[in-house]
């Protein structure tokens, strides 16, 4: 047996340098994938409020039993409404915090009088299920100030995110863990 | 003949019960079915406001065209029932039948625009307005009034113009030199004025023959009607999704004024254009939430400048015609009294 160079080449030292290069492939293998790791540890899941359709999928979907997506409310948007169509369902038979008049289906939403006629609205995610429908009516009528942000004191981070495999409009994507939310912003 | 008390064998009753259940089956999977399980039980649901009482509409379409430009925000009629499109690059001049006779270009987007008895063509940018002679000609650009202002709407008469600044919810009484002449609808206790309420930038002013202002009061649910001199004389509307009020949180959103004094009033969220008495009495539906599906689904465009863009804007020609400008279609719909 011979080298390229002409030189013979002994078939133990052929396995000895076959070895090395494969041990040496091995190796760059595994370091390509804990690269690849690292990075996928980097990011976090987040919803694109102007892409989100505001279906229900957050809240059936994730893995969790509660789900990771919450409402949130971009404060610096909201009309303080006294008339708030994510708080109140869309006919009310009155401007008052009873079960019949409000649009949670779990009484996530706390409205609190401001002055006349305003009145703030905050959410208790402990109760929140991510549904939406406040946000629709929010959007719909509204300035859209509430809006889906997945919550990442609870998101498991699933490489594979069971609401994104659904999602309908594409909303889900990664971001940076360091920047991991998308919040609603005014120019004024 | 067989008996009908036959007994059947185990392998026939196998079989027949297997059949059974396929069809069972097969009726869980039919679409029927389907969206049954589908269905989302946490829809915002709409449906039973946004079905219009067919005897209620009393105009019928008679044309329809798109906005040349895009963006568009208001419109207002001139001299010749010509139309202006108050939109992102500037004001579009079109005819009746949608036309573009002329383009007035600016820097900045318009958000309103209002045309005088001579042609000449105000039109509110976002922090202060520009003046244009009928040809297009710049004339003047008035000083900003102040900080976080949001001009949404405007109107001329006769040596008069008033702007409804819906950032710091005040109408804003010029003179046509630019002069500054007084502020309308401010809260004051001692002229028993409560104060406009503007959760979204659509503020609206109109002026009426008889030489009252009519301004949205949207945070209220109300129409409000004042003298140049901004004394409040009355005031009329009800918070309510149902037909005769206004809905969602902040309606109505545009005005127009027919000739006889009635108003023809126009909303967002659930998008209809209704016209009511001049003492504020419903009276009929111009086009309902049917006649605006995009605008409808939308809760609308966002736009980082304005926020969430949808609803409508209405103004009406020397015929008693109504045109309607859907924000988010982009077009502009041609209404008239059905016979």
């Amino acid at each position: 047996m011979s080298g390229g160079s002409g030189i013979p080449v002994h078939r133990r030292q052929f396995l000895r340098d076959g070895a090395r290069a494969a041990a040496l492939a091995g190796l760059g293998g595994l370091l390509g994938l804990a690269a690849g790791r690292s990075a996928g540890a980097g990011t976090v899941w987040q919803i694109d409020p102007q892409k989100c359709v505001r279906c229900d999928n957050c809240a059936t979907h994730c893995v969790l039993e509660q789900s990771a997506v919450k409402c949130v409310h971009a404060y610096a948007i909201c009309g303080y409404c006294q008339l708030c169509t994510g708080f109140f369902e869309p006919a009310p038979n009155d401007l008052n915090t009873g079960a019949e008049n409000c649009l949670c289906p779990t009484s996530a939403i706390k409205r609190s009088f401001v002055e006349d006629p305003y009145y703030e609205y905050s959410i208790d995610e402990h109760l929140c299920i991510g549904c939406a429908k406040c946000v629709e009516g929010c959007n719909r009528f509204g300035n859209g100030s509430l809006f889906l942000q997945v919550r990442h004191d609870r998101c498991l981070n699933c490489n594979e995110c069971a609401i994104s495999k659904v999602c309908p409009s594409d909303a889900f994507r990664r971001l940076p863990a360091g920047h991991p939310y998308l919040l609603k912003t005014m120019s004024h | 003949m067989k008996s009908r008390n036959q007994t059947i064998t185990r392998r026939v009753f196998l079989r027949r019960s297997a059949s059974g259940a396929g069809w069972l089956a097969l009726a869980g999977v039919w679409p029927g079915g389907a969206a049954q399980r589908n269905a989302n039980p946490f829809a915002y649901d709409l449906e039973r406001v946004s079905k219009t009482d067919p005897k209620l509409v009393r105009y019928e379409q008679a044309g329809r065209f798109a906005c040349p430009a895009r963006g568009p925000r208001r419109l207002a009629l001139g001299p010749g029932d010509r139309l202006y499109v108050a939109a992102r690059n500037g004001v579009s001049v079109l005819d009746r039948e949608g036309k573009r006779l002329d383009h007035i270009a600016m820097a900045a987007p318009a958000r309103c625009v209002a045309v005088a008895a001579d042609g000449s063509v105000y039109a509110g940018l976002r922090d202060h307005v520009e003046v244009f002679d009928p040809k297009g000609g710049r004339l003047a650009a008035w000083e900003s009034p102040g900080k976080k202002v949001w001009l949404t709407g405007l109107a001329v008469a006769g040596k008069d113009v008033f702007v409804a600044d819906a950032g710091n919810r005040v109408v804003l009484h010029y003179d046509v030199s630019g002069k500054l002449a007084g502020r309308i609808g401010e809260k004051n206790k001692e002229r028993n004025i409560p104060g406009l309420i503007v959760p979204s930038p659509y503020l609206d002013v109109k002026m009426g023959r008889d030489g009252l202002l009519r301004v949205n009061n949207p945070g209220r649910h109300l129409v409000e009607v004042y003298t140049a001199n901004g004394d409040l004389e009355s005031s009329w509307g009800k918070a309510t999704a149902a037909i005769e009020g206004f809905c969602g949180c902040c309606n109505p959103v545009g005005l127009a004024l027919l000739a006889d004094g009635r108003y023809v009033t126009c909303e967002k969220g659930l998008p209809r254009v209704k016209v009511y008495s001049a003492e504020g009495v419903f009276e009929s539906v111009v086009a309902g939430p049917e006649s605006f599906p995009e605008n409808a689904r939308a809760g609308a465009q966002y736009d980082g400048s304005d926020g969430l863009l949808g609803g409508l804007d209405a103004a009406v020609d020397s015929q008693g015609r109504v045109y309607v400008l859907d924000l988010v279609a982009g077009d502009v719909r041609v209404m008239r009294a059905k016979a």
